[in-house]
């Protein structure tokens, strides 16, 4: 329960609430909007809500003189508060930092709304793979995927007559930086880096593991250290020339990284970031440049044939396992039902729940095994939704 | 003694999830079972709107089950409970059972 204060700071808050004249029924003059420092001394024992606080005086007086500045925004530019300061040229430096006492941040663009329906007509019109289109367009796939499925999402809408927010749209496109799409025979401008690879947190220990002089020691091997894997057999090692080879081996069948430990502790061996970085191919593609410099035209060639080995060893996959769902399960929609079963083939063996059942993999609940659900620091936050 | 295959309610409050097992007949609900042969999650789930074919899906509920297990505990005389019935009529591991309406 709230202690029964009535001081400054509690009262304070119900100020949005009160009106002036409910507010200033004490005193015998109305207060005015930006009252003055000597009133508010003296009535430092008054119970009474004050009508402005400092902050908030202070506040408004900056939105009337300088602040005033910021009220419009000019279309195609920032309209942050580090505007202010540069006074005059807006593609300054600060253009893009919206907080000038934190230089560090700057705020990224985001797609314009050509640059995102290109890539809506690229992918579902004219039927590139993802893969193709960010690297021509310098977008994450991630990014991609979610462009063109919430690009379908309004077409829905669209046709279903349902209000679009897009005054709103317009209003942001205006204010922060976008990427936009190139002219016909320009170059298209690149919107994010696409290559890169978040740290992997096995690489955070440090580890003294010696190695002869002799023995070629790669990045692969070094994987292999981080996730505590036996070292590989010196003709394993000796065939791979270089760790990119080892992506399309992986993108064919991505068990082929091997796995270490046993029941709870399996895991994949690490492999070298030339084969988890999202477009391994390029790599590839430049070491190939490098080597024949001259035979531009043969070096494309192989890529775009090394590109599509990759998606249609990718799509045989993804058909695979949907075809393994599709065994798994069964949809059964009663007539008398409102809703679907979905019934899913599982297996109860000591393999799936382990000898004595409790097996943390096993499906279902299981007994003699605490519910952790409401211990402290369990994170229930979904990480996935399936679709 | 009889056993029964029937439903062994976990999870919270407002928030049942069950495992299918198999027991003896007057045993607790909550006691450990002979052998735990599927699950059945009562809540159902709504599909995504994400998609063109399944913005008028029906919401589904969510059955997994051992076939083969089930066929060998159906064999060798154990009863599944009626809720445990219908789920198993529907996976076409025993015919549905008949209503009322149909005995008289």
């Amino acid at each position: 329960m709230a202690p029964r204060i009535q001081s400054r700071s509690v009262s304070n808050t119900l100020l949005p609430y009160l009106t002036s004249t409910s507010s200033s029924s004490s005193t015998t003059s109305v207060p005015s909007l930006f009252s003055t420092p000597s009133q508010c001394l003296s009535r430092q024992f008054s119970a009474t809500a004050a009508p402005q606080t400092k902050l908030r005086r202070q506040m408004f007086e900056w939105l009337s003189t300088e602040g005033a500045a910021l009220k419009h925004h000019i279309p195609g530019e920032t309209n942050y508060l580090t505007r202010l300061k540069q006074r005059g040229g807006s593609d300054g430096p600060d253009s893009r930092r919206p907080f000038p006492n934190n230089q560090n941040f700057i705020s990224e663009p985001i797609l314009s709304e050509e640059l995102r329906n290109e890539v809506y007509n690229r992918v579902v019109t004219k039927g590139q793979s993802v893969r193709v289109v960010s690297v021509d367009l310098g977008i994450d796939m991630q990014r991609i995927a979610a462009v063109v499925r919430l690009v379908e999402l309004e077409q829905r809408q669209r046709k279903q007559g349902k209000p679009l927010a897009l005054p709103y749209a317009r209003a942001i496109h205006e204010m922060v930086p976008t990427t936009p799409l190139a002219e016909q025979g320009e170059r298209q401008q690149f919107h994010e880096p696409i290559n890169d690879l978040p740290a992997h947190p096995l690489t955070g220990t440090q580890i003294f593991y010696p190695v002869p002089e002799s023995r070629s020691f790669t990045r692969v091997e070094a994987g292999r250290v981080f996730s505590a894997a036996p070292a590989m057999e010196h003709s394993e090692a000796g065939a791979i020339s270089h760790p990119s080879d080892l992506a399309e081996k992986i993108i064919e069948n991505p068990n082929a990284t091997g796995w270490v430990g046993k029941g709870d502790n399996r895991r994949q061996i690490l492999q070298p970031a030339d084969v988890r970085i999202p477009h391994p191919h390029l790599v590839s593609l430049e070491r190939d440049r490098i080597t024949n410099p001259k035979e531009r035209l043969a070096v494309a060639d192989a890529h775009a044939k090394r590109l599509e080995r990759q998606d249609a060893a990718e799509k045989r996959r993804r058909e695979r396992a949907a075809a393994r769902r599709e065994q798994m399960q069964t949809i059964v929609s009663p007539e008398e039902s409102r809703f679907d079963y979905r019934i899913k083939d599982t297996v109860y063996t000591a393999e799936t729940t382990g000898k004595d059942g409790r097996a943390p993999w096993a499906i279902g609940r299981r007994y003699g095994v605490p519910h952790r659900d409401r211990t402290r620091g369990e994170v229930k936050i979904p990480t996935r939704v399936d679709a | 003694m009889v056993l029964r295959i029937r439903l062994a309610r976990f999870g919270n409050k407002h928030n049942p999830f069950f495992n299918i097992v198999v027991a003896q007949a007057r045993s607790a609900r909550g006691a450990k079972p002979l052998e735990v042969i599927g699950t059945y999650n009562p809540i159902p789930k709504r599909p995504t709107n994400l998609y063109e074919e399944n913005a008028n899906a029906r919401p589904y509920k969510e059955i997994a089950l051992d076939r083969s297990r089930a066929k060998y505990w159906l064999g060798v005389g154990a009863q599944p409970s009626d809720p445990v019935w219908k789920l198993m009529s529907m996976a076409g591991l025993v015919a549905p059972k008949p209503t009322t309406f149909d005995k008289a």
